[in-house]
C-alpha cells in the first residue's frame, strides 16, 4: 500500500506537465464553450422571435464567433458532434442539396426542434444557416414561409447542440483528459497521451486552415476557387483563419510555462499578414497581387505551426503518429 | 521387443528434436512488429491477454507477419517496397532464412502459410509494372522459391487462405508505384480488385466495385470461418468525401458496402488500415483509421454498430468477446461490448498489423 508521502511525492512529478492541460481545459476550452453556449442561446431566442435575415445576422455573426474558440476541436465529444455544427467543407454540395429538398418536400421536420437532429448533418448548424440567412436563394423569404421555419429550427438544434458538447465537455471528456492515466481510462493511458492529444489538436487546427480555410480558395494558380472560401457567404473568409489562429496561439500558451518567442513573433507576423487582406471573403483572388496576398498569410500560418512545433512539441518530446503518418 | 528402457530412450530422442512449438515461446496468440524506444525494431508475441511472450530483434521496420502454424517460426516482411522478408525462430530470436525477392520482383508487406505449413505464399509486385505476382516458397526445402503466379490486379497488399484451404483471397491495391519508393503512378485509372485464386493459380472468382469507388484501394483482409470476406479500403480521391471503407463479400456474390454515419465517416479521412471479424459467432467487424484515431464497429450485415477513439490505432485482431487493437503509442485495447479497455501499454511504437497465430 502507498504511503500518502509517496502518493505525494508521485504527483508533485508528474505535475508540470499535466498541470498545463488543466490550464488548457480551464482557461480555455471550457470557458469558450460556456461561451459559445450563451451565443447561441441568444441566436435560438431571437429566431424564436424573428426570421428577418437581417436582424438574425449579428447573433449570428457573434455565435460563429465564440464557436471559433473552440470550434477546431476534434477530440472526445467534438470528434464526430463538432462536424453536424460546423459541416465544411461540403465539396459535394450536400447542404444547398439537402436544405433545397426539405425545402421542395416542404418536410414537416422543422416544427421539432429534437426531430431536426436527425436530419442530415450538412443541414445542420453554422453553414446550414449561413445560407438561409446570406443565400439570396434561400434567404429572400417572408415571416409566414417554410424558409423562416426552417431558420428558427436550424438556430433552435444549434443552441440545443452547443448545449449538448458543452456538457459533455465539462461533465465527462474534462474528466477523462484530468483522469488519464488511471487505470479505468480507456481512452488515455498515461498523461503523456492526454497532453499528446490536446497539443495535436492545436496543430491540426492550424493545419486545417493552411490547408483547408487558405488552400481550398487558392486552388491553383491557373484555377483559383473563390467559391470553395469558407463562410464566403457571410464574409468571414478571413476572420475565421485569425481566430481560429488566435485560439491555437491561446492554446499553445497555456500549455507551455516557458517563454515561446518564436511563436509569439510568427503569431504577430500572421496579424500582419491578415491586415493585407482586402477581400474578407477571399474573392479577389483570382487577380495575382491579391493572391500573392493570400499566400503570404498561408505561409504565415504554417509558420506559426513550425514554431509550435519547435519551441512546445519539441520541448515536450511529442512528434509524429507512429501509424498515422505513414499509412500502407 | 520394446525394453522399457529403448522406449524411454526413443521417447527422449523425439522430444530432442530442434521442434520448438509455440507453446515453448509462451504460448502468444499473435505477433505484432513495433519500434521500440532505442529507435530499432523487433517482432513481439503477445497473448491474449497482453502480455507479451517473446520479442526478437528486426533489422528493418516491419509491416505484417505470418506464423508457422505449427512451429515457432515466423516471417516478418518489410514494409513495401520490402526486399526482405526474415524467418526468425522466435525462440531463439535467430533469423532462420533470409527471403529475397527475385530479380524485379518486390515484397509487398503480407503473406501467409498454406498446405498447413508447407509451403509460404508471399505478396508481391514487378518492380517494373506493379502487376501483381504470389511467390511460392517450399517450407521443408529452406524456403526454397518454387515458381510464381499472377494475383490478376495491380499492387497486390493483403492475402489470405480461406477457411477451405484451397482457395487464396488476394487484395490487389490497384495501386501501381514507383519501384524505388511508394509514389503512386496510376490514381486517375487504378482499379483494385479482390480476387479469389485456386492454389493452382487459376482464378475462382473476382469483385471489382462500381466505377465511382474505384479509387477505393483494396488493401487489407479479414476472414469469417464461413467463407464471409470482410476488406478494408484505402480511399485515394479527393478527401473528404466519406467513401465506405469497409466491404463484406462471399464468393460468387454481391459485395456489402459498409458506411458509418456521415459525421462518424468524415472522422476515418478515408482510411482504413486493418480489418477484423469478432464477437459472438464472429458477428462483428470493426475497421480501424490511425489517421482519424478511430475504430468502427459493423455488425455481420454491414450496419455501423458505435465508433472508439484512440490514438494512432492501427493494428487489430479477434479477442474473446471482441477485438484486440494496438497504437503507435504502445496501447493494446481490448475492446468488449464497443468499450475500450487497456489491457498493457509497452514502451514501444505498435506496426500497422496485428497477426493472430
Amino acid at each position: 500500500m502507498k504511503t500518502p508521502f509517496a502518493t505525494l511525492a508521485f504527483c508533485a512529478l508528474a505535475l508540470p506537465a499535466f498541470a498545463d492541460v488543466n490550464e488548457v481545459l480551464d482557461q480555455h476550452i471550457l470557458p469558450y464553450f460556456d461561451g459559445f453556449t450563451v451565443a447561441t442561446d441568444t441566436l435560438a431566442a431571437q429566431a424564436s422571435e424573428t426570421c428577418d435575415p437581417a436582424l438574425l445576422k449579428p447573433a449570428y455573426t457573434d455565435a460563429f464567433n465564440a464557436w471559433m474558440a473552440i470550434g477546431d476541436l476534434r477530440i472526445g465529444p467534438s470528434e464526430s458532434g463538432a462536424l453536424s455544427i460546423y459541416f465544411w467543407p461540403d465539396k459535394r454540395g450536400f447542404t444547398p442539396r439537402t436544405l433545397t429538398r426539405l425545402i421542395d418536400e416542404k418536410d414537416p421536420v422543422v416544427q421539432d426542434a429534437t426531430a431536426y437532429s436527425e436530419v442530415s448533418i450538412a443541414a445542420r448548424g453554422f453553414f446550414a444557416l449561413e445560407q438561409m440567412l446570406y443565400d439570396p436563394a434561400f434567404s429572400d423569404y417572408r415571416a409566414d414561409s417554410y424558409n423562416c421555419a426552417l431558420t428558427t429550427a436550424i438556430a433552435a438544434d444549434l443552441a440545443a447542440q452547443a448545449k449538448t458538447l458543452a456538457n459533455a465537455w465539462a461533465k465527462e471528456f474534462a474528466v477523462t483528459i484530468r483522469t488519464a492515466g488511471q487505470p479505468d481510462n480507456g481512452t488515455y493511458l498515461s498523461e503523456d497521451e492526454a497532453l499528446r492529444a490536446v497539443y495535436t489538436q492545436i496543430l491540426s487546427s492550424l493545419e486545417f486552415t493552411s490547408v483547408q480555410r487558405l488552400g481550398q480558395p487558392l486552388g491553383t494558380f491557373d484555377r483559383p476557387r473563390p467559391a470553395r472560401a469558407e463562410a464566403r457567404r457571410s464574409e468571414r473568409s478571413l476572420k475565421n483563419v485569425l481566430l481560429a489562429s488566435e485560439s491555437a496561439y491561446a492554446m499553445a500558451g497555456h500549455l507551455a510555462d516557458w517563454d515561446v518567442p518564436h511563436t509569439d513573433a510568427a503569431m504577430s507576423r500572421l496579424r500582419d499578414a491578415a491586415t493585407r487582406i482586402e477581400d474578407p471573403a477571399f474573392q479577389d483572388i483570382a487577380d495575382p497581387s491579391a493572391r500573392f496576398r493570400l499566400e503570404a498569410l498561408q505561409i504565415a500560418v504554417q509558420d506559426l505551426k513550425t514554431a509550435i512545433e519547435g519551441e512546445i512539441g519539441g520541448h515536450l518530446g511529442i512528434g509524429a503518429g507512429f501509424n498515422s503518418q505513414d499509412g500502407d | 521387443m520394446t525394453t522399457r528402457r529403448g522406449f524411454i530412450a526413443s521417447l527422449l530422442a523425439a522430444s530432442a528434436t530442434p521442434t520448438i512449438g509455440w507453446a515453448d515461446v509462451g504460448n502468444p496468440s499473435y505477433i505484432a512488429a513495433a519500434r521500440i524506444p532505442d529507435g530499432t525494431f523487433a517482432l513481439f508475441g503477445i497473448a491474449g491477454d497482453g502480455s507479451t511472450r517473446f520479442q526478437v530483434p528486426l533489422p528493418a521496420r516491419g509491416h505484417a507477419g505470418a506464423g508457422h502454424p505449427h512451429r515457432a517460426e515466423a516471417v516478418a516482411f518489410a514494409r513495401r517496397p520490402g526486399s526482405f522478408a526474415l524467418v526468425i525462430d522466435c525462440f531463439t530470436g535467430q533469423v532462420l532464412h533470409e527471403l529475397t525477392p527475385p530479380e524485379g520482383r518486390q515484397f509487398n508487406g503480407h503473406g501467409v502459410f498454406i498446405d498447413d505449413g508447407a509451403v509460404l505464399v508471399t505478396s508481391e509486385q514487378a518492380s517494373s509494372d506493379s502487376q501483381g505476382i504470389i511467390g511460392v516458397w517450399d517450407v521443408a526445402a529452406g524456403y526454397k522459391r518454387m515458381h510464381e503466379m499472377p494475383t490478376f490486379g495491380i499492387g497486390p497488399h493483403d492475402m489470405h487462405l480461406m477457411p477451405d484451404g484451397q482457395t487464396l483471397v488476394i487484395a490487389n491495391g490497384g495501386i501501381a508505384t514507383d519501384p524505388s519508393d511508394r509514389t503512386k503512378l496510376n490514381i486517375p485509372t487504378m482499379r483494385p480488385n479482390l480476387t479469389y485464386l485456386a492454389l493452382d493459380g487459376s482464378i475462382r472468382d473476382k469483385l471489382e466495385l462500381e466505377p465511382d469507388l474505384s479509387k477505393n484501394s483494396i488493401r487489407h483482409l479479414a476472414l469469417r470461418a464461413d467463407g464471409r470476406v470482410g476488406f478494408a479500403m484505402q480511399w485515394q480521391g479527393e478527401n473528404d468525401m466519406a467513401m465506405p471503407l469497409l466491404g463484406l463479400h462471399r464468393m460468387g456474390e454481391a459485395p456489402v458496402l459498409a458506411s458509418a454515419p456521415l459525421a462518424d465517416e468524415l472522422v476515418m479521412q478515408g482510411y482504413a488500415g486493418s480489418v477484423a471479424f469478432s464477437g459472438a459467432n464472429q458477428s462483428e467487424i470493426a475497421i480501424t483509421s490511425p489517421r482519424g484515431g478511430r475504430i468502427h464497429r459493423f455488425d455481420e450485415k454491414g450496419t455501423f454498430l458505435g465508433a472508439v477513439s484512440r490514438t494512432d490505432v492501427c493494428g487489430l485482431a479477434p479477442l474473446t468477446g471482441g477485438f484486440l487493437a494496438s497504437d503507435g503509442l504502445g496501447g493494446l485495447i481490448a475492446v468488449t461490448d464497443g468499450k475500450p479497455h487497456a489491457l498493457a501499454r509497452e514502451n514501444c511504437a505498435w506496426d500497422n498489423h496485428i497477426v493472430t497465430l
